[in-house]
């Protein structure tokens, strides 16, 4: 058997230690026999899979065939239009009076929908810089600003892994994990690099005390405060909002 | 009390999620379970957003897979409903099919997506090694898992879906997950001699 096929299961499985894995890639980088080999591994096991994923659908085909038919579109159609007609009154009902109640009583937004558009508002697309240097970064927000949160987020690890000192792979996975909703790991990502001094605007603090707005669990919210008043006392990255929230919270 | 923090997972749904962790013999029935428990999306699909029953089958069959390659690696993590993630998912899936077809992309040059394990390889390389892998003809790479033998190709392409050698051994009656690797190395190694005499 091809030793070298092994090697490089190894290396995609994640069993070589660091100094194999450098070894590895730099074996990647100058031999391009090499090269070749690695790239028939990916496209395989790429070419398996979307073939596993082709001989899956064909199963859940058969299984749809076993169900009662699915649709039976025009007799369903036309009580779906009435109810269509009733909903949507309904419902333009419920949004002039949630309006109104909004306008009339509710003076102020709540900790999770400061947070909601916060988010919305600056994490939405994440700009994609065009340095050479931190082609995997791109990659990643690429990747995220596909909506590809998975990807993103594998991406970011690997290069945080790979270089545990920069902060900027580990600020990105926090803010994937916050997309995903996955808000102790997020909280873990932000926290890592909190006493990174050599940051000259460190939005730590700042995006921990997003996430726990938006989490919203009991005790967040004053978690949240002591964060923002420690935002707005180092004068550091998000003063200007922590001040317009500490004074709704 | 906020309820939305509560656990929403329902008994039958934890049930379905349990047996596609386990990866074993079970998760086939899982998958089959997990699909047939929100097939109504696919009527959904059809009446409100009004694609026909393949683009709708297509979505929602993608949207299942997508699920069980997330569950199956533990990226689900159950904060919300089931049925919740799953439609969330879907309708990303909707959107994209959208985009896909308002830019015209869709599949008239059908290539695979970008493989995920490819972002584990250093920058100084990636662009070579995916030049490369662009460079494949998928359609002689399918002809030729058929001539590995039905053995090679099943046990190809549980690997390729994300079972374990150890769940692959389990799956295929093997005594270990070393003789599993062996085997599975043997059989790319097999796959790509056939390929490469093309």
């Amino acid at each position: 058997m091809d030793n070298n096929l092994e090697y490089i299961d190894a290396y995609f499985q994640r069993m070589l230690e660091p100094e194999e894995i450098r070894r590895f890639e730099q074996k990647l980088a100058e031999d391009p026999e090499f090269a070749e080999e690695v790239a028939f591994y990916l496209a395989a096991k790429q070419g398996l899979k979307a073939e596993a994923e082709k001989e899956k659908k064909e199963r859940f085909k058969q299984l749809l065939s076993q169900q009662a038919p699915v649709i039976n579109i025009d007799r369903e159609r036309n009580t779906k239009r009435i109810w269509m007609y009733r909903v949507s009154a309904a419902a333009a009902i419920v949004v002039c009076l949630l309006f109104a109640w909004y306008f009339f009583f509710s003076s102020s937004a709540s900790p999770q929908q400061m947070a909601d558009k916060y988010i919305n508002d600056n994490f939405k697309d994440l700009g994609i810089t065009m340095s050479a240097r931190l082609d995997s970064i791109q990659t990643g927000l690429r990747l995220y600003n596909d909506g590809q949160y998975d990807s993103s987020l594998k991406m970011f690890e690997t290069i945080s892994q790979r270089d545990p000192k920069d902060y900027l792979p580990k600020k990105y996975a926090g803010i994937v994990c916050l997309r995903l909703g996955n808000y102790e790991k997020a909280l873990q990502y932000f926290r890592a690099f909190e006493n990174d001094d050599t940051l000259y605007s460190n939005p730590s603090l700042f995006y921990q005390a997003v996430t726990l707005l938006k989490r919203n669990q009991s005790g967040d919210k004053q978690q949240a405060k002591e964060l923002l008043q420690r935002v707005v006392k180092g004068d550091l990255d998000g003063k200007e909002s922590a001040e317009q929230w500490l004074k709704k919270l | 009390m906020n309820l939305f923090n509560k656990p929403t997972l329902s008994t039958d749904e934890r049930d379905i999620i349990d047996s596609i962790t386990q990866n074993g013999a079970g998760r086939k029935k899982g998958e089959e379970r997990l699909f047939n428990r929100y097939a109504y999306f696919i009527k959904e699909a059809i009446y409100k957003h009004s694609l026909s029953e393949e683009d709708a089958f297509d979505l929602y069959s993608d949207t299942i897979i997508s699920a069980i390659e997330k569950i199956a690696s533990g990226s689900f993590e159950g904060r919300s409903s089931l049925k919740t993630w799953l439609y969330s998912i879907f309708h990303n899936k909707y959107v994209d099919l959208l985009r896909k077809k308002t830019t015209n992309k869709n599949s008239i040059h059908h290539t695979l997506s970008i493989s995920d394990l490819l972002l584990q390889v250093s920058d100084q390389s990636k662009t070579i090694v995916q030049k490369l892998v662009d460079k494949t003809d998928w359609e002689i790479l399918r002809e030729r898992l058929v001539q590995v033998g039905e053995s090679c190709r099943q046990m190809l392409l549980l690997w390729a879906d994300g079972y374990s050698d150890r769940d692959i051994a389990g799956l295929m009656e093997y005594k270990t997950s070393d003789v599993v690797k062996t085997s599975r190395l043997r059989c790319l190694e097999k796959l790509k001699q056939l390929y490469r005499k093309t």
